[in-house]
C-alpha cells in the first residue's frame, strides 16, 4: 500500500476505453426499430459516459488513486493459458470434443508445471489427465444428454 | 508422492461415481432396419417450455411404436434462431431432427440476418398448434368479448393486454384484433406466456392475449374467444372469433424438421412415424386436454403450401405491427 | 402440521432411495460450474414418467435442492458459483477459502444450506396457499425496483473505487441487451456477428469473470491454490455450530428473504442471495468484514438459495406459475403425467402434494451428512491435487460446463473472451462483482421498466405507476437505506478519525 500516490493512469485508459464501447452501443441502437429497445442501452450508455468521464476528470486533477500494485508472476504462462484454451475451443467444431480436449489438457499440465518431471509423475499425470477427460466426456454425453461436438473431420 | 497417489484414488472414485450414474442411462438394444438407435430430438428452447412438453408428450408414444428412444436436448438461444441457424450444418443420417415454431422461422430472418433463411430449413411435419386466444381471468367483469370491445371502444388505449414477446403469435393477434374490431388497446410483452399470465392473475393486465392451452393449464382463468376455425373441444363454450364477426384463425405453430443432407427416403419413413404419433387417438386425446390443436400438413406440397400461405399471412400482419419494414 | 398422515407415505425404502440419490447427484452436479439445477432436472424428466407422481417429485426436488447447495462448493473453493444462485457465497467463500478455511467454509455452507431449505419446505407445507398471493402483487414496476435494489450492492461490492463499480455496472446492464431483445423486437449489439446473437449467457459469463482470472493467476505463481494448515482439521462441525448459532438471525433472515424471492416467478436464487447478503452486510455488527472471509456472507447466500427451492414450489404448485426455472421443468414432467396443478391439487390431490414436501424435507435433512461429506471430498481433492494437473481439470471443466449451457461454443468462446477482459482490467481496479450484477439484473431491470412505462403511458398514470404502489414504495426506500447508510457511518468515521489524527 505504498503506492497511493502513484496516479491511476491504467484506470483513466480503461475508462476511455469504456467510452469508445458507450458510444459503440449508442451508435448500434439507432439502427431499432422498435423505441423500447433503445431506452434501456441508452440510458446506461450514458451512465457509462458519464462515470468514465468523471474518472478520467479525475485522474487529471490527480485525484484518482492507484491501488496496490499488483504482484508479478509468469506472463507468459497466463498468455498461453487463454491462447490455449481459446484455440482449443475453436478447433472443437473440427476435431471433436476428444480431440480437442486432450491436447488441451496436456497442454495446460505443461503450462502449470513448476515441479520437475518425475519418472513418476510422467507416468501417472497424463493417465490421471485421460481419465478426467474421459469421465466428463462419458458423464455428459451419456448420462446428462449433453449433444457434445463430435467433430467434422471424422463424420462421413 | 503421496498426494498424487491420493488423488489418483480420488478421481477414480469419482469416475466410478459417474459410471454409477450413468448405467440408468444406457439402453437402446440392435436392431436391423431404421430407426436402429435413439433419435435425437432437440429443442431450440430451454427446458419447461411448451416446446418441450410437447415433445415430452411425444417421446412414450414414439417409443411404443417404434422401440427407440427420442432423445430430447436443448439448443436455446436467441428465440431459437441458435438453433435453426445450426441445423443444415448437423448430421443428416434420420438420427438427428429438431422442433420448429411458427412465426418465428417466418419473421427472424426478415428482421435481421440470424443465420438461416425460412426455405433452407427440411420441414418433415407440422403437428399442431396453440390457437390464440383472449384469456381474463375467472372474475373478470368481462363475460362476452363483446364486453371488452365496449370497454376498449370507450377507453382508446386503456385496454391492457399481457402478451409474451413482441413480433410473436400473441403481439401480431393483437394487432389483427385491434384492426378487425376496430379498437384501440395497449399491448404490454412479457418474457413467455407463463409470465404474461401471472401478470393477468396479478391483475396488472386487463386481459391476456395468449392461447388456448392456458385456460387447460390454470385454473382461474377463462377464455372470451379463440382464433379457430370450430370451436375447440375442450372449450365447447366459447366461441371462436370468427362467429363473432372477427376473422382471425392463428396461433403458434409447431413441427419437425431435419438436417438438409437428409436422404428422402428417410424423411419420408420419419414422416410417417411422427404422422402415426401424432394420430394416435390415446395422444390426441391427451393434446386436446391440453388445449392444443392438432394439424397435419405432412412433408411434401401439404407442408410447403400451408407454410407459404401462413408467411403471407403473418408478415403483412408484421408490417402492421410495425415489426418489419 | 398439516398433512402429517402422509409423512409415512414419504418413508417408503424407495422415496427415502430417491431423496437420498436425488441430493448426493444434485451435489455433485451442482458442484460443476455451468450444470445448473435446472439441468439436473431436465435429465431426469424422462425416468419420472414411469413413477408414481409423488417419487417423481421427490427425486426431482432431491435433485434441485441438493444442486443448488452444490453450487457453494466451487463458489468457495474456486471463486466459481457453480450455479448462479451461489454467486453471493464466493463473497466471503472464496476469501475464506484462500486462508485456508476452506473447510470451514464448506462446513457453515452446508448448515446453512439445511436451514434455509428448512424454512422454504416448511413455508411451502403450511402457508403455501396465502404465500402464493406474493407471486401475483408483483408487478412490472416492483420487479424494475428490486431490480435497482439489486444494483445498489454495487455501491458495497466497489471496494476501492465507487466510480469504476458503477462503470462496472453499467457495462454489465450493457452487456446484458445483446442478442434478441426480451421483451421487445430487436437484435440488439450483435455487430453482424453469429456468435453474440445468442447474447450472453449469465452462467458462462460468471464462470469466466468469476473463474478465469484465478486460473490466469494460479498458473503464473508456483505456490498452492489455497493456503492449507498442517494437519486435518476434520470438519470443523462444532465451531461452525456455534458461529451459526451466534448469528441465527442473519440465517432466519436470509431464509425468509429466500423463501419470498422464491416464490416471484421474475427472480429466483441469484436474486435471492443477493438480496439477503446485501441485508446480512447493512446490519454487520461491528468487526465483521464482509467481503473479506466474512462466515455471515456465506450463510445469508446458502441459507437464503436453498430457501428458494420451496419458495419456488408455492407458486408453482398452487398456481401453476413456476417460481424458478427448475420449477418450470418439473412443472412440464406433472402436466406429461396429467397432473394439473392449481388451487384445486392441494384439495384433490392433497396426498401428492404432502407426500412429496415430506420427501423434499427429508431430501433436505440427508443433505446434512452427505453434503459434510462429499464437501470434505472435494476441499481434499482441491487442495491435494497437484497445480499442473488442478488448472487444466479447472479449465476443462469451465470449457465443458459452459458449453453444455446450451449446447453451444459461442458461449464458450464468450466465457473464455469474457474472462481474460475481466482479468486485465481487474488489474486496473474494475471488479468483476458489479459487471455480473449488471448482467443478472439487467433483463430485469429492462423489461420491468419497459413494461411498466408502457402501462403508465397508457393509463395516463407514470408517477402513480413508477413512485405510488405500496410495495415499490418499499423498495425504494430500503434501496435507500442501503445506499445512503454506509455513507454516512464513513463520513462520521472519516470526522472522527480526523479528529484522532489532528
Amino acid at each position: 500500500m505504498q503506492t497511493d500516490d502513484r496516479k491511476d493512469t491504467g484506470g483513466a485508459v480503461i475508462s476511455a476505453v469504456m467510452i469508445g464501447i458507450a458510444c459503440l452501443v449508442i451508435w448500434d441502437s439507432m439502427s431499432y426499430t422498435d423505441p423500447d429497445s433503445a431506452v434501456f442501452p441508452r440510458t446506461f450508455a450514458g451512465v457509462l459516459i458519464a462515470a468514465s468521464l468523471a474518472y478520467i476528470g479525475m485522474w487529471l486533477f490527480g485525484r484518482a488513486k492507484a491501488g496496490a500494485a499488483q504482484e508479478g508472476g509468469a506472463s507468459v504462462r497466463r498468455f498461453l493459458l487463454v491462447a490455449v484454451m481459446l484455440g482449443g475451443t475453436m478447433a472443437m467444431p473440427v476435431v471433436g470434443f476428444i480431440g480437442a480436449a486432450l491436447p488441451v489438457f496436456a497442454a495446460l499440465t505443461l503450462i502449470a508445471m513448476y515441479d520437475p518431471w518425475t519418472r513418476f509423475r510422467v507416468l501417472v499425470y497424463p493417465l490421471i489427465g485421460t481419465a478426467i477427460v474421459l469421465g466428463f466426456f462419458y458423464l455428459f454425453r451419456e448420462v446428462l444428454l449433453v449433444p457434445l461436438p463430435t467433430g467434422s473431420l471424422f463424420e462421413g | 508422492m503421496k498426494t498424487t497417489r491420493r488423488s489418483l484414488v480420488m478421481t477414480g472414485a469419482a469416475l466410478a461415481f459417474a459410471a454409477g450414474l450413468g448405467m440408468t442411462a444406457l439402453s437402446a438394444p440392435a436392431q436391423a432396419e431404421y430407426p436402429e438407435k435413439p433419435i435425437s430430438y432437440i429443442i431450440p428452447f430451454g427446458p419447461g417450455g411448451e416446446s418441450d412438453i410437447t415433445a415430452r408428450m411425444q417421446q412414450p408414444f414414439f417409443k411404443d411404436k417404434f422401440n427407440q428412444d427420442l432423445v430430447i436436448s436443448y439448443k436455446p438461444g436467441a428465440g431459437g434462431a441458435v438453433g435453426w441457424s445450426g441445423l443444415n450444418s448437423l448430421k443428416g443420417d434420420g438420427y438427428t431432427m429438431m422442433g420448429v415454431n411458427l412465426p418465428h422461422i417466418v419473421l427472424q430472418p426478415q428482421q435481421k440476418d440470424v443465420g438461416y433463411k425460412t426455405d433452407e430449413i427440411t420441414m418433415l411435419y407440422w403437428f399442431h398448434y396453440t390457437p390464440d386466444a383472449i384469456v381474463v381471468t375467472d372474475d373478470s367483469p368481462f363475460k362476452t368479448l363483446q364486453d371488452l370491445i365496449k370497454f376498449a371502444k370507450e377507453n382508446p388505449g386503456k385496454m391492457l393486454f399481457s402478451g409474451s414477446g413482441k413480433g410473436t403469435a400473441p403481439h401480431l393477434a393483437k394487432v389483427r384484433f385491434d384492426k378487425l374490431a376496430g379498437v384501440k388497446t395497449t399491448y404490454v410483452p412479457f418474457k413467455g406466456t407463463g409470465a404474461s399470465v401471472a401478470a393477468l392473475m396479478g391483475k396488472q393486465v386487463t386481459a391476456a392475449m395468449a392461447f388456448t392451452t392456458v385456460a387447460a393449464n390454470y385454473e382461474k382463468t377463462r377464455l372470451l374467444a379463440v382464433a379457430m376455425e370450430k370451436r375447440h373441444p375442450r372449450f365447447p363454450d366459447v366461441p371462436t372469433f370468427k362467429e363473432l364477426g372477427i376473422d382471425i384463425v392463428s396461433g403458434a405453430y409447431r413441427g419437425i424438421a431435419v438436417p438438409k443432407s437428409t436422404p428422402e427416403p428417410i424423411r419420408q419413413k420419419l414422416t410417417s412415424m411422427i404422422k402415426a404419433v401424432n394420430e394416435d387417438p390415446a395422444f390426441l386425446k391427451k393434446m386436446e386436454e391440453g388445449g392444443f390443436a392438432p394439424v397435419d400438413y405432412a412433408y411434401g406440397k401439404s407442408a410447403d403450401d400451408f407454410l407459404s400461405k401462413f408467411a403471407e399471412e403473418v408478415t403483412a400482419a408484421a408490417k402492421e405491427a410495425g415489426m418489419l419494414k | 402440521m398439516a398433512g402429517f398422515e402422509h409423512l409415512l407415505t414419504a418413508l417408503t425404502p424407495l422415496n427415502l432411495a430417491f431423496a437420498l440419490f436425488g441430493v448426493v447427484a444434485g451435489t455433485v452436479i451442482g458442484a460443476i460450474p455451468g450444470l445448473t439445477a435446472t439441468m439436473s432436472v431436465a435429465v431426469l424428466v424422462p425416468l419420472t414418467f414411469a413413477m408414481p407422481t409423488s417419487s417423481a417429485l421427490i427425486l426431482m426436488g432431491a435433485i434441485y435442492t441438493g444442486a443448488i447447495y452444490g453450487g457453494a462448493y466451487s463458489a468457495i473453493l474456486l471463486n466459481t458459483p457453480g450455479t448462479p444462485s451461489a454467486i453471493a457465497t464466493t463473497f466471503d467463500g472464496y476469501p475464506l477459502a484462500k486462508k485456508g478455511d476452506g473447510d470451514y467454509a464448506i462446513t457453515i455452507a452446508c448448515l446453512a444450506s439445511v436451514i434455509g431449505g428448512l424454512v422454504g419446505a416448511v413455508a411451502l407445507m403450511t402457508l403455501a396457499p396465502p404465500l402464493s398471493q406474493v407471486a401475483l402483487a408483483f408487478g412490472p414496476v416492483e420487479y424494475f425496483w428490486l431490480a435497482i435494489f439489486g444494483l445498489s450492492l454495487i455501491a458495497a461490492l466497489s471496494e476501492g473505487s465507487l466510480i469504476k463499480g458503477v462503470a462496472g455496472g453499467a457495462l454489465g446492464l450493457l452487456l446484458s441487451c445483446i442478442g434478441v431483445a426480451e421483451v421487445a423486437g430487436d437484435v440488439r449489439m450483435t455487430f453482424g456477428s453469429q456468435t453474440m446473437l445468442s447474447g450472453i449467457q449469465i452462467v458462462a459469463a460468471l464462470i469466466g469473470l468469476f473463474c478465469i482470472p484465478v486460473l490466469i493467476d494460479l498458473v503464473a505463481q508456483p505456490g498452492h491454490h489455497l493456503k492449507v494448515d498442517s494437519g486435518s482439521r476434520g470438519f470443523r462441525l462444532g465451531e461452525a455450530v456455534r458461529y451459526l448459532w451466534g448469528d441465527k438471525i442473519n440465517a432466519i433472515r436470509s431464509a425468509v428473504i429466500g423463501t419470498v424471492v422464491g416464490i416471484l416467478p421474475g427472480a429466483g436464487g441469484s436474486i435471492a442471495s443477493l438480496v439477503s447478503y446485501s441485508e446480512a452486510q447493512r446490519t454487520a455488527k461491528p468487526g465483521q468484514t464482509y467481503g473479506k472471509g466474512e462466515p455471515g456472507g456465506i450463510i445469508a447466500s446458502e441459507s437464503a438459495n436453498n430457501a428458494t427451492v420451496g419458495g419456488g414450489f408455492i407458486p408453482t404448485l398452487v398456481l401453476g406459475i413456476p417460481g424458478t426455472p427448475p420449477d418450470a421443468v418439473i412443472l412440464g414432467a406433472l402436466l406429461v403425467q396429467g397432473v394439473r396443478t392449481g388451487p384445486s391439487l392441494f384439495a384433490n390431490q392433497g396426498e401428492i402434494v404432502y407426500t412429496f414436501i415430506w420427501g423434499l424435507i427429508l431430501a433436505t435433512i440427508l443433505m446434512l451428512p452427505t453434503g459434510l461429506l462429499i464437501g470434505r471430498y472435494a476441499y481434499r481433492t482441491i487442495i491435494t491435487l497437484p497445480k499442473a494437473l488442478l488448472v487444466p481439470a479447472i479449465a476443462f471443466m469451465t470449457i465443458i460446463g459452459s458449453y453444455a449451457i446450451r449446447n453451444n461454443i459461442s458461449d464458450v468462446i464468450i466465457m473464455i473472451v469474457l474472462g481474460a477482459f475481466g482479468w486485465i482490467i481487474g488489474r486496473f481496479g474494475f471488479t468483476a462483482s458489479p459487471i455480473v450484477l449488471g448482467l443478472i439484473l439487467g433483463p430485469i431491470a429492462e423489461s420491468g421498466f419497459v413494461q411498466a412505462w408502457t402501462i403508465g403511458r397508457a393509463t395516463e398514470n407514470q408517477m402513480g405507476m413508477f413512485f405510488g404502489r405500496p410495495i415499490s414504495i418499499a423498495i425504494i426506500v430500503f434501496t435507500l437505506f442501503t445506499l445512503l447508510s454506509p455513507f454516512v457511518l464513513a463520513r462520521l468515521k472519516k470526522i472522527k478519525d480526523q479528529a484522532h489524527a489532528d
